[in-house]
């Protein structure tokens, strides 16, 4: 009965030291076929970046066309922001007031300050009073010379 | 004893001293800022401030922008008619974004204000049309 226990639980192991290796083998070339393109500057070529701004109409506007004026206004800056986030990257602050092991208070701030230049209006579409900016800025090495 | 030749020279250079610094005193330079605020996704406030340069600018004139006048030479009546075509203009330009954003227990606020700060304008009233160029 012992050389029974024993003989089972060698091959138990066995059997795991087994499945380990076919799921290492099976997993190398699954993480190796994965390759992260990374745009970046260089002196030759330029990198494009795209956003999608979104604004919406204010409640009291006078008529559909005036509704769709401020609308793109307000996209047209969202997609400022983001292409400002996107290039300069963005401050965040965070602070949480926890009291008798609970929280009371959390605020998360975040920050951009950035000057944005030669960035073009691909598309503008506006459906159920969301208007929304498709923006463009072509970035190349020159721009950020000194 | 002076001569006439000395006399017309110098009249000539008084002549001359006196049209070009008349040009300068009357040229059509503005200053001109925008500015507009976006809360929440939606249009707060935008402002376009024009005003005639009491200094002449110096600098070269940048990309221009051609815009119907109809005869006039009142800039604010011009950049009104054509307004959309000026902003996309000033965009161009170049604008200085700010953005703010607080979100206080999962409810989230923001601000965001684009600015084109106190730029010279050089403008050429022609019959019909204005050429409108930045300054830099």
């Amino acid at each position: 009965m012992k050389y029974f226990m024993l003989l089972l639980a060698l091959l138990g192991t066995s059997s795991l030291i087994v499945a380990d290796g076919t799921v290492d083998n099976q997993a190398v070339p699954i993480t190796s076929n994965i390759t992260k393109v990374e745009k970046v500057l260089s002196t030759t070529s330029s990198v494009r970046i795209s956003v999608v701004g979104q604004g919406v109409a204010p409640m009291n506007t006078s008529s559909p066309a005036q509704a769709y004026a401020l609308a793109k206004r307000a996209a047209t800056a969202d997609a400022y922001r983001l292409i400002a986030e996107k290039v300069k990257g963005v401050r965040i602050d965070g602070q949480d007031l926890i009291k008798n092991m609970m929280v009371k208070r959390s605020i998360v701030r975040t920050s951009v300050q950035a000057m944005v230049r030669n960035a073009n209006v691909v598309e503008t579409t506006f459906k159920e009073g969301l208007c929304e900016v498709e923006m463009e800025i072509l970035l190349s090495h020159s721009d950020f010379a000194q | 004893m002076r001569s006439r030749d000395g006399n017309l020279t110098f009249s000539l250079r008084l002549c001359s001293i006196i049209f070009f610094s008349s040009l300068a005193l009357n040229a059509s330079e503005y200053l001109i800022s925008y500015r507009y605020v976006v809360k929440n996704a939606t249009l707060y406030n935008e402002i376009l401030h024009i005003s005639n340069a009491m200094q002449p600018c110096h600098g070269k004139t940048q990309q221009t922008l051609i815009l119907e006048s109809n005869n006039s030479s009142d800039l604010r009546k011009i950049i009104s008619q054509n307004s959309q075509e000026f902003t996309e203009f000033i965009h161009k330009l170049g604008l200085h974004v700010k953005h703010e954003d607080i979100t206080i227990n999962s409810q989230n606020s923001s601000t965001t204000i684009l600015t084109l700060k106190t730029t010279c304008f050089k403008v050429d009233f022609n019959d019909n049309f204005a050429s409108i160029s930045p300054l830099k």
